[in-house]
């Protein structure tokens, strides 16, 4: 099965294209991803809190070809309906797996809230792993119209964080 | 290399060079295009920046002994393999390593940037927590890195920095530093170094990882504040000795260009071996606190991007990407 690495790359590679959906199946499992209004990682299952990651064995949590199938209309529901609602919003994502902190230090004061006005390098967020801190900086110039995930979560890559209302 | 005498500096690496044989000052006053006085002037110069020179009779100038300082020249002469550093700035008292390397990096600083003081005034950790940086006593350094690769793949150079320094600790003095994941270092159960990593980069691309490391070296006991004197030791103290800061601080600048170029060039696998190798985690039963939960469990070693595998009391494994790590038992 794919390793999570391959498949990085190759949702990277999707993203870059017109490519809309993409299948992988061999006998160990399933991956399939869809693009679409948000963009999702379909097969990647509630681990979004905590995810296993792969044991030594060869089964990683992406690979189980279960949930595949039911997952799939539970994140569709999962996806920010405003995303749909309002094509002009756009969104923030996550360049790397990790933890979602809203603010620089747990006493301090978030870098935005719903209705800030952020410029392309104003500091939105930190994504951390390994002890790494990414300040992800919001890219465009806008209103910051919705808060996708909570402090302290875990985030996948390439998953939406804000949406912004563009100026 | 270039060792034409030109200034002070170039004066010094040319003595260091010589290895304790007089150079003559004429020569060198010739090869600078300089008066013999001019020349005699830079060994005064050296001689009040703490520098031994003696001056031979017909013979030459010897440089006898070195202060203890950070400064370049000193750090040069220990480098192994000079590839890797590019510019070393070297200041006498900072408030932050890390900003000062944060601007360069922003204004073109190249890959191999090293800036480094003797004090921090504003010494700091993970999530702003204050650190201990007293003068002269350790290693305040920030390494500015400009690898090409996308984000995702700089996390595990937390990781690096942590294989760097603890091997560089073991080789030059001989002191058994453990990593605690995902980089602290300990001896026993105290933290000798401690490792920052922050992050310039687009959306896709990495603009630069400054690595901020801070090495307790030469503290003894009570150059510690109370509060720290528990949970915080030094090189010297468990080496037993004074030990040659410039000389640790090459062998970290030379490990990390080592092992930054070997995760590039042949991914993490490599590293993973030595950061298991050298762990002071895996195997141990350990608290991984996060900002929502806590899960308890057994550290069973680290995956392929570096993240810490803890087996549960109920037989499953967690993957775990941000905590703090706290022994169990």
């Amino acid at each position: 099965m794919l390793k999570i690495q391959e498949i990085r790359e190759i949702i990277k590679l999707i993203d870059q294209t017109g490519i809309e959906e993409f299948k992988y199946k061999t006998e160990e499992g399933e991956i399939k991803l869809k693009k679409g209004g948000a963009f999702q990682v379909v097969e990647s299952a509630p681990a979004v809190q905590a995810p296993a990651v792969a044991a030594p064995a060869p089964a990683a949590p992406v690979a189980q070809p279960a949930p595949v199938a039911k997952e799939e209309p539970k994140q569709q529901e999962a996806a920010p309906a405003a995303v749909s609602q309002d094509e002009n919003l756009l969104e923030v994502k996550s360049p790397m797996v990790g933890t979602f902190y809203q603010s620089p230090s747990p006493d301090a004061a978030p870098f935005v809230a719903v209705g800030d006005k952020v410029k392309p390098d104003s500091v939105v967020c930190i994504v951390e792993a390994m002890k790494l801190f990414n300040e992800i900086e919001a890219e465009t110039s806008g209103e910051i119209a919705q808060i996708l995930v909570e402090d302290g979560q875990l985030v996948e890559y390439g998953q939406p964080l804000f949406l912004v209302k563009p100026e | 290399m270039e060792l034409k005498v030109k200034d002070k500096e170039s004066l010094l690496r040319r003595l260091m060079v010589a290895g304790g044989e007089p150079v003559s000052g004429q020569m060198l006053a010739d090869e600078a295009g300089v008066s013999r006085t001019a020349v005699w002037k830079w060994v005064r110069e050296l001689e009040e920046d703490g520098y031994t020179v003696r001056s031979v009779r017909k013979k030459g100038y010897v440089l006898e002994a070195s202060p203890d300082r950070l400064s370049p020249a000193l750090i040069r002469q220990h480098l192994k393999d000079d590839r890797f550093v590019k510019d070393i700035i070297h200041y006498e008292s900072v408030g932050s390593t890390m900003p000062l390397a944060h601007r360069e990096a922003q204004n073109g600083a190249p890959d191999g940037t090293v800036i480094v003081a003797e004090e921090q005034t504003e010494g700091r950790g993970r999530l702003a927590r204050p650190w201990s940086s007293a003068a002269g006593k350790g290693i305040w350094m920030s390494v500015i890195l400009k690898p090409d690769i996308p984000p995702h793949r700089a996390p595990q150079f937390t990781l690096i920095a942590a294989v760097a320094i603890c091997l560089a600790i073991r080789e030059t003095a001989e002191v058994e530093a453990r990593i605690k994941w995902p980089n602290d270092l300990l001896v026993g159960r105290r933290k000798v170094t401690g490792i920052l990593t922050e992050l310039q980069a687009d959306p896709d691309r990495v603009q630069a990882i400054i690595i901020g490391t801070g090495i307790n070296v030469n503290q003894e006991l009570d150059d510690f504040p109370a509060e720290l004197a528990d949970i915080a030791t030094s090189v010297r103290i468990e080496a037993g000795q004074q030990v040659d800061r410039a000389a640790l601080a090459a062998a970290v600048l030379t490990n990390l260009g080592k092992y930054s170029r070997l995760y590039i060039e042949e991914g993490f696998t490599p590293i993973k071996e030595l950061w298991e190798k050298n762990s002071d985690t895996i195997g141990r039963k350990v608290n991984a606190v996060m900002m929502r939960e806590k899960v308890t469990g057994t550290a069973i070693g680290i995956t392929e991007d570096g993240v810490l595998e803890i087996r549960t009391e109920d037989g499953g494994i967690r993957g775990i990407y941000s905590a703090d790590i706290e022994p169990a038992e």
